[in-house]
């Protein structure tokens, strides 16, 4: 019993301790106004304090929610909802994220994580301007502990407590959706830091100079958490879900991937700002609807307003606050852009249309368009449903219509510009340089039909425009590795290693753009040519698809730790291998859950679903029985899906180049740090 | 608009940019080209071709019935759409409320490719500012910050 109690007031002090928080985040955020309306400047210098406070609280009620997952405390309602005594510890764990009001937790967390780091590493080299920007991030707290602490409330008590819980939805109790929410939310969260700056920037006048290089750091970190969020949560989808794809354009995806289509807009145009300090005031606009997007992915997934796979949480009583909250942050920041949004001027001109900084313009005008037909194709449907009655759909095959071409072009572009020096190309050399890997390209999209026979007119198009991105990413690399060479009569190994080495920043880009390739080869093959088949098998008979083999064998029955599952075998005759897909079926849950199998190989993937039992099937059969002889034909799904494998190779390829590119150094600190001595933009 | 306006749209909003399941039995292609931009409605969004609820295989037979019978895709949409509403539609119709979700994506490409377009051409001819002066104040700062610096 006094374990027992001890947990109840562990609960209890996480509690009070969210509570201290939130109060904690209201004062951070009221400090500079406070120094500024009492007179008092030294009261900011309790900023960073404010900010450790905050983090050090969360922590202490986060831990408590943890706690009490761990040791089964169904006292607490989100505790009893989300798991139970038979749930294995790693999910217990990770089930504070997940519900609505743990993962709105998870947030606020990882809100405060930033703003200690943003604290720390900023009391040195933006002393000036740090209480502003805690200030900005402490508001944001402010507002999502309010919609926690008053109307999702993970400490919410349940009286009696049930002697079991619920349990954890059991698509969620796989090892990709526990890091797919994290992941995303580092993401989301990640660019509320440049959100901040670029506040903060806008009502101090902070010379852009100053702060482009730290919230390119920033952008790019939030960016490859969005990225690896967005890829877990494809994985996810493929692994389990269990209809053959990774991306349904789903309204929840279409949510994350809206601020990394924005955020990717704003990677590129900081590099504009950065290197030829113009675009300022678009650079701030990108960082303000970015975040106002992974506010809204993160709203619209949990708010129940869209009625889908991931929408698990619906309340819509808590609708009202999200949309006060939203209308609010949007009205202030936008307001103030508008207000105050040109107060720095363009420093240089562009010199020719034929020039990076034209051609990054370029690539934002797509990612913009790409970002607002996706939010026009995602919000309309519910804006019309709302203010009309009148229902639509707008699902993938709008989507694919509209995007394919977009990002077609975008392909383009990303074979051309890195090519293109800044300030002013010369025709004649571009044209040289761009000759072989244009050449290449159409013939690889002519002969794409004739190799694979009658295709879609993307088919070739793709097909074409990763031969020519590859080919200039050649072209570009070999250059430069020959010019070094030529120099330095170095070996072509270390020439490579010290090229690639020296330009980080270029070269992780360029890695990170051969990851885009890479996962390109992978959407065409698995989009274009994928083949499925929907068959009755008995034991032992033989399917025919996509030139594999493969023999139904029967299924067993097992008993696992919290769920019963009918197990499949399936033989590849090709390859001899087994494939093991399962249905499994929760105590919890009413409808059974497919668990597919796959047979992984670089170029293809082998997928089965066990559809539906036989008609009459026996539940009394013993665990462990093999019943190949029962009689009765499964409904059997069978997808080829060709190199599917590319994609997630191409994340992992995408996310390394990030890590070279943040891994350079800034090159020019030392001028930066002269400019530090003026600050702010002089008014007019 | 152009003949090679007219014949780009109609590369561009005919043909379907992802495959369909792909069958050897030429019906049930058809059926399946038809079904895979109709909305399983007690499915939470998936068309009806990789739906394997018992409402989908009734509207895939459906589907093949009508073919069999003659008819064509327009009608056996008109079908569904009539008895259902624009909802089974999974991609909108090009009128009515729907015409919002085509006309718009090519008006913001319009808009800002033109705008983009404008921004540069200004900017080639921008006659820039020359730099701020440094006060006598900040350029004894930065004097001082170099002479730090410097080794």
């Amino acid at each position: 019993m006094l374990s027992d109690s001890l947990s109840l007031n562990l609960v209890e002090l996480g509690h009070f301790a969210a509570h201290l928080a939130l109060a904690a985040a209201l004062l951070s955020g009221l400090l500079p106004l406070a120094a500024r309306w009492l007179r008092a400047p030294w009261l900011v210098n309790l900023s960073g304090n404010a900010a450790i406070a905050v983090f050090v609280l969360t922590t202490l009620g986060g831990l408590t929610l943890i706690h009490a997952f761990v040791t089964s405390n169904f006292s607490v309602l989100y505790v009893a909802q989300n798991s139970n005594l038979a749930l294995p510890m790693f999910y217990k764990v990770t089930a504070l994220w997940g519900g609505h009001e743990g993962s709105l937790y998870l947030w606020v967390w990882i809100l405060a994580l930033y703003t200690v780091v943003v604290a720390w590493y900023g009391r040195s080299r933006y002393p000036q301007h740090l209480p502003v920007i805690l200030a900005v991030q402490g508001w944001l707290m402010v507002g999502f502990f309010g919609l926690i602490l008053f109307l999702s409330n993970p400490f919410e008590r349940l009286f009696p407590a049930p002697v079991d819980g619920n349990d954890l939805n059991p698509l969620l109790q796989d090892p990709g959706m526990v890091f797919h929410p994290p992941m995303l939310y580092l993401g989301y969260v990640g660019f509320s830091v440049p959100f901040a700056f670029a506040i903060t920037a806008l009502l101090t006048r902070w010379r852009s100079e100053l702060w482009i290089g730290l919230i390119r750091r920033w952008a790019l970190i939030a960016w490859g958490f969005l990225t690896a969020g967005i890829m877990l949560g494809g994985w996810w989808a493929y692994y389990e879900l269990g209809w053959g794809g990774y991306w349904a354009w789903d309204p929840v995806e279409n949510a994350s991937f809206m601020p990394w289509l924005l955020g990717t807009a704003l990677i590129h145009s900081i590099t504009v700002q950065d290197r030829r300090r113009m675009l300022h005031t678009w650079n701030i606009f990108l960082v303000i609807s970015t975040f106002s997007l992974s506010l809204l992915g993160t709203f619209l997934v949990r708010s129940g307003v869209l009625s889908s796979v991931h929408a698990f949480a619906i309340d819509p009583g808590r609708g009202l606050y999200i949309l006060a909250f939203m209308t609010i942050v949007l009205g202030i920041s936008f307001g103030i852009f508008l207000a105050k949004g040109r107060y720095q001027q363009a420093q240089e001109a562009i010199t020719s249309f034929l020039s990076r900084e034209s051609l990054f313009v370029w690539n934002n005008v797509l990612f913009t368009v790409a970002c607002a037909s996706v939010l026009l194709g995602t919000l309309y449907p519910l804006v019309l449903d709302a203010l009309t009655g009148a229902r639509i759909t707008v699902a993938a095959p709008y989507f694919n219509l509209v995007m394919v071409p977009i990002f077609l072009m975008l392909l383009l572009l990303m074979g051309i510009g890195p090519l293109v020096p800044w300030r002013k190309a010369n025709p004649e050399r571009l044209k040289r340089r761009l000759l072989l890997p244009a050449v290449a390209g159409v013939i690889a999209a002519v002969l794409l039909p004739f190799v694979f026979g009658k295709v879609y007119w993307t088919g070739p198009v793709a097909v074409g425009l990763i031969t020519f991105v590859l080919g200039t990413l050649m072209t570009d690399l070999s250059r430069a590795v020959r010019q070094r060479r030529a120099q330095l009569n170095e070996g072509i190994g270390r020439a490579l290693l010290k090229t690639v080495l020296g330009n980080r920043r270029h070269y992780g880009g360029m890695v990170v753009h051969f990851g885009v390739v890479v996962i390109t080869v992978g959407l065409v093959g698995s989009g274009l040519f994928r083949s499925e088949i929907s068959v009755s098998m008995a034991p032992g008979d033989v399917v025919e698809i996509g030139g594999e083999r493969l023999r139904f064998e029967g299924v067993r029955r097992f008993r696992r730790a919290n769920y019963e599952t009918t197990e499949g075998r399936m033989t590849l005759l090709n390859s001899g291998r087994v494939v093991t897909p399962e249905r499994r079926r929760y105590p919890r849950q009413e409808a059974p859950m497919t668990e597919v199998g796959i047979d992984s190989t670089p170029l293809r993937d082998v997928y089965v679903v066990l559809i539906e039992p036989p008609a009459g099937d026996t539940k009394n059969i013993p665990a462990g029985t093999p019943s190949a002889t029962e009689g009765g034909k499964w409904a059997i799904q069978v997808y080829v899906n060709p190199l599917v494998q590319f994609i997630w190779f191409g994340g992992v390829i995408i996310l390394s180049g990030l890590g070279l590119s943040l891994s350079g150094r800034r090159k020019r600190a030392r001028e930066a740090k002269a400019l530090a001595a003026t600050t702010s933009v002089p008014a007019k | 608009m152009s003949r090679y306006g007219l014949l780009l749209a109609s590369i561009l909003f005919a043909a379907p940019v992802f495959s369909a399941p792909v069958s050897e039995d030429p019906l049930e292609r058809r059926m399946l080209d038809i079904a895979k931009d109709m909305r399983c409605a007690v499915c939470q969004n998936q068309p009806v071709s990789e739906s394997n609820a018992d409402l989908a295989r009734d509207v895939r037979r459906i589907i093949r019935e009508q073919l069999e019978a003659g008819k064509s895709r327009e009608e056996i949409i008109a079908y569904f759409v009539e008895r259902y509403g624009d909802f089974v539609l999974l991609k909108p119709r090009y009128e009515g409320a729907g015409l919002v979700v085509w006309i718009l994506p090519i008006s913001f490409i319009l808009i800002l490719g033109v705008s983009a377009f404008i921004f540069i051409r200004r900017r080639l001819r921008a006659q820039l500012p020359p730099p701020p002066e440094l006060s006598e104040e900040d350029a004894a700062r930065v004097r001082a910050a170099r002479q730090q610096e410097a080794p």
